[in-house]
């Protein structure tokens, strides 16, 4: 730095950084933790299993004096991954890899449409002044801090047969082990589709909203966090907007539409990432539980790369696709 | 309305009191004028349609704990009865009362809560430091290491469990005889060390949407607040420890409460880094998967040869235990839920 000082002695007059830079440059050390573990092992663990996937495991002979060591055989694992391995999908057939993540992807787009309709309809009843508020809000955070995912480890660590023993018979056949199964025999399939079918849908809705009905366990409970964010939301709209609108004779679903759907909009966008983190990552994922259950750590390390780029694309894509609907009230930009 | 036109008739009863008598419209009408119309009708469809579809979705809820609880007063003879359903036939506390003491369920609670107040505590500091640092300041490459949080978020650890093993195993100090010196055979597995470590550099479970909500709340302080600091001659950390961080409490429960718990019912990291019966924890498959013995043998003795019974029964036991892994959380959730719910209610989230 001294160098470029005296060369150019003009620049010697400025001391330094300014105040603002120099604040700025605080920020570092607020993070430092942070990069402090990125730099001691984080990076390495990820490079480490990025070298698994690019490798293969194999076994020294005693008369090399054991032990194991990693051998260089490029994207062979993803090739192998892609075009030969099968992996069970959701109804347990042996399918290709890439088609399990498929489905899997689709049927998350409609889950996370889902969690967040829902969890956006949930909040607005729950900030809405009313018998029993307190109580059931209580009650809806539950999920947010037992974790829906102990109560399905519980659960599913028996298959759930304690809860088919105790409800009768006819159950929904599809979904309802994954998210814990608490609602077997509360709905059944049977009549939902016959209620679709008789109104007239396409069977491709039916098994869609068939789904989604023997699903509604998992998804409440996948909601929690997204409902806290929204309540959270909901509260920071200054009730004075709403006060106008009223005087201007504003109804309910206008006022919804007008006030309070663009006014929670980043809302919208923040929880539609969270949801795809989180449902992509989740343990009741068909593909999370396909990719745990493979043997050998390259075809692990191999198949969770490749799924870690489908998850960054499908965040990428809900950010774009989101990004246009989001409206932020700023008085300064 | 007619009362409207008729003036009341005043009259004075004594020196400082006066009787006013006005037409009122009948009780009768005016309950029909308030309650028989389209609005009142629809208020109260509304009303009643809110009502059930809340009760319902508690009941989705809370369902799984009801049967939980149910199922933790059957008897092994219960399991050969087929008209029993939800309530027993013959009620026993055996299943808490052998999981309580042969599975020692008050050290691995004991355990489990240290290890939960540890991270939560050092989580929660972290995270505010980290999010404050990505909310106020400036400095290049502020997005880009922002993006680096978020795609930590997006690796699961169970991808990385192996690699992750090994580098807590030998983890930094290995080879320097240190960890053999400390008693320590497996480097820092078996202790709270690899938990710690990732507590305090913001990389645990789900600690990026920690740092993202901290982030989200100090991005709603006004910047004037720290400029006021700085001009009274407060360096950048006096103004966080001393007037962001007291400032920032309900959102530092709410990180707290939420950290603790997920700590608290995390199944993964504790069987992997801490797999000795010497740390027992309430989710160690060695406390939640293990069957007494004594139950063990009183499902033997009543079940003689009915294996699809002695299964359920060991369902049954395992679901106790799961619910008695979540006993201590729902209490602590009962206390603190007004908290909760508070803090998130001013983070500020509208500052977006």
């Amino acid at each position: 730095m001294d160098n470029v000082n005296v060369t150019a002695p003009v620049k010697r007059k400025r001391r330094g950084a300014s105040l603002t830079e120099k604040k700025s440059r605080m920020g570092w050390i607020f993070i430092l933790p942070f990069i402090i573990g990125l730099v001691l092992f984080y990076i390495a663990i990820v490079a480490n299993n990025l070298q698994f996937s690019l490798a293969e495991l194999r076994s020294r002979s005693m008369a090399q004096g054991g032990g194991y060591y990693l051998e260089w055989v490029g994207i062979d694992n993803y090739r192998y991954i892609l075009t030969e391995l099968q992996v069970p999908n959701a109804e347990g057939e042996n399918v290709m890899f890439l088609e399990v993540l498929g489905t899997s992807f689709l049927d998350q787009i409609v889950d996370i449409v889902t969690i967040i309709l829902l969890s956006l309809f949930v909040a607005v009843l729950l900030n809405q002044k009313m018998v029993g508020r307190a109580a059931f809000r209580a009650i809806f955070f539950v999920p947010v801090v037992i974790g829906a995912g102990i109560i399905a480890k519980i659960d599913s660590s028996g298959q759930n047969i304690i809860l088919e023993a105790m409800s009768d018979g006819k159950t929904i056949e599809t979904g309802a082990v994954a998210g814990g199964g608490g609602m077997t025999g509360l709905v059944s399939a049977m009549d939902v589709s016959m209620l679709f079918m008789n109104l007239g849908f396409g069977s491709g809705l039916v098994d869609v909203v068939v789904g989604l009905v023997s699903d509604i366990y998992d998804i409440v409970n996948r909601s929690g966090v997204q409902m806290l964010i929204f309540l959270s939301g909901l509260q920071s709209i200054s009730p004075a907007i709403y006060e106008s609108a009223q005087m201007e004779g504003a109804t309910g679903w206008e006022t919804f539409w007008k006030i309070t759907f663009p006014m929670i909009s980043p809302m919208i966008l923040a929880n539609a990432v969270y949801t795809v983190i989180d449902s992509m990552t989740s343990e009741s994922n068909t593909v999370m539980q396909d990719i745990l259950a493979m043997e050998g750590y390259s075809y692990k390390a191999a198949a969770s790369s490749i799924y870690f780029f489908v998850t960054a694309l499908a965040i990428v894509i809900v950010y774009l696709v989101m990004r246009g609907f989001v409206f932020y009230n700023r008085r300064n930009d | 309305m007619d009362n409207n036109n008729a003036s009341p008739r005043v009259t004075k009863e004594t020196k400082n009191k006066i009787r006013v008598e006005f037409d009122r419209t009948p009780l009768k009408e005016r309950l029909k004028a308030k309650y028989l119309n389209g609005f009142f009708y629809k208020k109260v469809a509304l009303v009643i349609f809110r009502f059930v579809l809340l009760l319902g979705l508690s009941y989705i809820i809370l369902f799984p704990f009801f049967s939980k609880i149910s199922a933790s007063f059957f008897s092994p003879k219960d399991f050969l009865q087929t008209d029993v359903k939800y309530i027993p036939k013959f009620p026993t506390i055996d299943q808490y009362k052998y999981l309580i003491t042969e599975n020692h369920y008050l050290k691995a609670m004991l355990n489990t809560f240290l290890l939960s107040g540890i991270c939560a505590v050092l989580q929660m500091v972290v995270c505010a430091f980290i999010g404050y640092g990505f909310a106020k300041f400036k400095f290049k490459g502020n997005g880009i290491m922002f993006a680096v949080v978020l795609i930590t978020m997006m690796i699961p650890h169970q991808f990385l469990e192996s690699s992750m093993y090994l580098k807590f195993r030998y983890f930094v100090l290995d080879g320097t005889g240190i960890y053999s010196a400390l008693g320590l055979t497996q480097g820092l597995i078996n202790t709270f060390a690899p938990l710690v470590i990732l507590s305090l550099t913001g990389l645990a479970f789900k600690n990026g949407l920690f740092i993202f909500i901290m982030r989200q709340f100090y991005k709603g302080v006004p910047d004037e607040l720290e400029e006021s600091s700085y001009v009274d001659g407060y360096g950048v950390f006096k103004t966080f420890f001393l007037i962001i961080i007291p400032l920032s409490v309900p959102m530092l429960v709410t990180v707290f409460i939420l950290a603790f718990s997920w700590q608290w019912t995390d199944i993964f990291y504790v069987n992997m880094f801490l797999p000795s019966s010497k740390t027992l924890l309430l989710t160690s498959n060695a406390f939640w998967q293990q069957m007494p013995a004594t139950l063990e043998a009183a499902s033997a003795a009543q079940l003689s040869g009915a294996t699809a019974a002695s299964d359920l029964y060991v369902v049954a036991v395992r679901n106790t235990a799961g619910f008695l892994v979540i006993i201590p959380l729902i209490i602590m959730y009962l206390f603190c839920q007004r908290k909760l719910i508070q803090g998130i209610e001013h983070s500020g989230f509208g500052g977006m």
